[in-house]
């Protein structure tokens, strides 16, 4: 009891009023909620009961919620609250080490019961990891794809040219589209007037959300708009690229120095003549140097896009692995990691000589 | 003749700190007029103001006898370009050519498109070298200006701001960065375009001994206000605290 004293929710917490106390409680409602509904399923169902695949209701997680507030009002009372140290509520003393304290047991606590939850959704078995049937597998894939089949070369290396220019021609077009946006896209530049930051705000919203899209996802919804192929795996990697670009050139544009904007529009030249002669210099060697990082990512990108039906070598490699002909994915494998490995290295050569 | 006249001018910025209080000055051609105070009395906001770059929040500004405040667009552009600025920062286009900085100030003559593909004239190439000339770096003219050194840097300034055909030229703080005897060479050519080339200066400066050397006239700046106008010779130790504070002492730079 005498060293709970020390860990006395602080005298500001008064001050802090009481919103910081209520978001403290809505932390710990779904902390303990979300342990009552894994205890049930996972320790009462799965492991006492020994049901394999127990029935999901929605009665379920409300149960758990209503023992979530239940404990959470409770142990408000208490220093024993995650959502407190979170919020602040807690002052922890210097002489002691962190751990002895119980808000931070507990955060440690809810921590290991999501890596055992964890474990158990993504069915990590050691047994199946190497029974034998397991090894077989894959001393099979293994020794398959060690032994690549040359006779397929010729195919793996068009298909990787055919990869490496669709993610070429998609940055390509992306440079001007994202390099007019980034000026829009620019706080520096918009925040002028109402309108200019209204257009700003639509187009980094439009941008993020784009961004947020996996390419994967883009070249799926393109393969049922254009049909599959190269093309669809092109727009793709094009409508990702503007979003990423947009992002990074509007963010080098935000971070130049304001001296030869101010020089310019002094001289009395027209706005387009300030971003010319005002900005453009200050950001032609960023703007180079992350476009060739993107083409080298839309290389990479490429080849997963083909997976779908994006065209190029991953379409390849999709077509063997469905057919389980492991020495042809051999083949292509290596070829995919000669191209990384190329690019990589490429991009990393002539960014280093753009600085 | 009256170039330039300011009445009760005063500036707020968007934040609310109010950095101009009703201000009353006039300007006459050719004069070398010298702004002193202490750092944040508003010197550099007065001269943004006067070409513009800040907006003024209230009073009237008179250019050749028309009102600047009332214009936008095309003709406060053309307003502008008759009003040369050069900066402590010196503010050069990094990575471009001396020239091509001093062909900069000619931009507002020359139509957009042109100015994009860098498609200037020979007279004004003629033109900007001659400037450089003036300044004495026409050996300089086809170096990267980023590659020069500060008072180097500040010359290619002035010749920018000559290229505009300036009535007037603002100087703000432009020996501020610059080492002592790099300052006298920089005011020195201040000195020489205005005298050579009758160009109606105004310079903010930090150094007394600076203003009683270059100076006209003076006008000092304190909290946004004016507190002196008159000859540099007249300052005196009265005055000089009342400028500067009570615990201030002056030094010079030779
Ligand atoms: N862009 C700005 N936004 C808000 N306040 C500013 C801005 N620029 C200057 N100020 C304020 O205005 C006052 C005058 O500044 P300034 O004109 O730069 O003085 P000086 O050039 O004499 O040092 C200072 O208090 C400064 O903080
Ligand atoms: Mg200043």
């Amino acid at each position: 009891m005498e060293k709970l004293m020390t860990e006395q929710p602080f005298e500001q917490a008064r001050v802090h009023g009481y919103k910081a106390s209520i978001k403290a409680w809505f932390i710990d409602v779904i902390l303990w909620s979300y342990t009552a509904l894994i205890g049930y399923k996972l320790g009462y169902q799965t492991w006492y009961l020994q049901s394999r695949h127990p029935d999901f209701y929605w009665h379920e997680p409300l149960y758990a919620l209503g023992i979530g507030v239940v404990l959470a009002s409770v142990l408000s009372y208490s220093t024993c609250s995650v959502g407190k140290a979170i919020s602040g509520l807690i002052l922890f003393p210097e002489d002691r080490s962190i751990f002895r304290s119980a808000s931070v047991r507990l955060a440690v606590f809810f921590i290991a019961l999501t890596f055992i939850a964890g474990l158990h959704v993504s069915q990590v078995s050691m047994r199946e990891f190497f029974s034998d049937s397991g090894l077989a597998g894959a001393q099979r894939i293994f020794s398959a794809l060690l032994t690549p089949n040359f006779a397929i070369f010729e195919d793996a290396l068009f298909a990787a040219i055919e990869t490496v220019y669709m993610a070429f021609i998609a940055t390509s077009l992306a440079i001007p589209v994202a390099f007019v946006l980034a000026f829009f896209a620019a706080r520096n530049l918009m925040k002028q007037s109402a309108l200019s930051f209204a257009i700003y705000c639509v187009i980094r919203f439009m941008m993020n959300l784009t961004r947020s899209i996996e390419p994967l996802v883009w070249a799926i919804i393109f393969s049922v708009w254009v049909g599959i192929g190269p093309f669809s795996g092109m727009l793709a990697l094009f409508l990702h690229s503007v979003a990423s670009l947009t992002k990074l050139y509007s963010e080098q544009i935000e971070s130049i120095s304001d001296g030869p904007v101010e020089a310019m529009t002094a001289t009395g030249a027209h706005p387009i003549q300030v971003i010319w002669y005002g900005v453009v210099p200050q950001i032609v060697l960023p703007y180079l140097s992350y476009t060739i990082y993107r083409w080298d990512i839309n290389v990479r990108m490429a080849t997963v896009i083909g997976l779908v039906g994006g065209g190029g070598i991953g379409t390849l490699l999709m077509q063997y692995q469905g057919l389980a002909r492991w020495n042809e994915v051999g083949m292509l494998v290596i070829v995919i990691a000669a191209i990384v490995w190329l690019m990589d290295y490429a991009s990393a050569k002539i960014r280093a000589h753009l600085k | 003749m009256q170039l330039l006249q300011c009445n009760n001018l005063s500036k707020t910025y968007p934040n609310g700190t109010q950095a101009l209080h009703d201000v009353n000055f006039t300007v006459e051609e050719g004069e070398f007029l010298v702004i002193i105070g202490l750092s944040g009395s508003g010197k550099s906001t007065l001269l943004r103001c006067i070409n513009q770059l800040h907006p003024v929040s209230s009073g009237e500004l008179y250019f050749e006898q028309q009102q600047l405040t009332a214009m936008a667009g095309k003709d406060l552009r053309r307003q502008r370009s008759r009003i040369g600025m050069i900066f402590q920062q010196f503010n050069l286009i990094p990575r471009k050519t001396v020239l091509t900085n001093v062909l900069a100030g000619a931009l507002a003559v020359t139509p957009v498109w042109k100015s994009l593909l860098g498609l200037y004239s020979e007279a004004q190439k003629q033109q900007a070298l001659d400037y450089l000339k003036i300044v004495g770096l026409e050996h300089k003219a086809y170096v990267r200006a980023d590659n020069l050194s500060g008072g180097q840097q500040q010359r290619v300034a002035i010749a920018r701001a000559l290229m505009q055909n300036p009535k007037i030229l603002l100087a703000d703080e432009p020996v501020a960065s610059l080492d002592p005897s790099t300052s006298h060479s920089v005011m020195k050519y201040l000195q020489k375009i205005n005298q050579e080339l009758g160009v109606t200066v105004i310079c903010n400066l930090h150094f007394l001994s600076l203003v009683r050397t270059y100076a006209s006239r003076v006008i000092a700046l304190k909290g946004g206000r004016i507190v002196y106008q008159g000859a540099p010779g007249d300052i005196d130790e009265q005055w000089f605290k009342t400028i500067y504070g009570e615990d201030a002492v002056e030094v010079s730079i030779n």
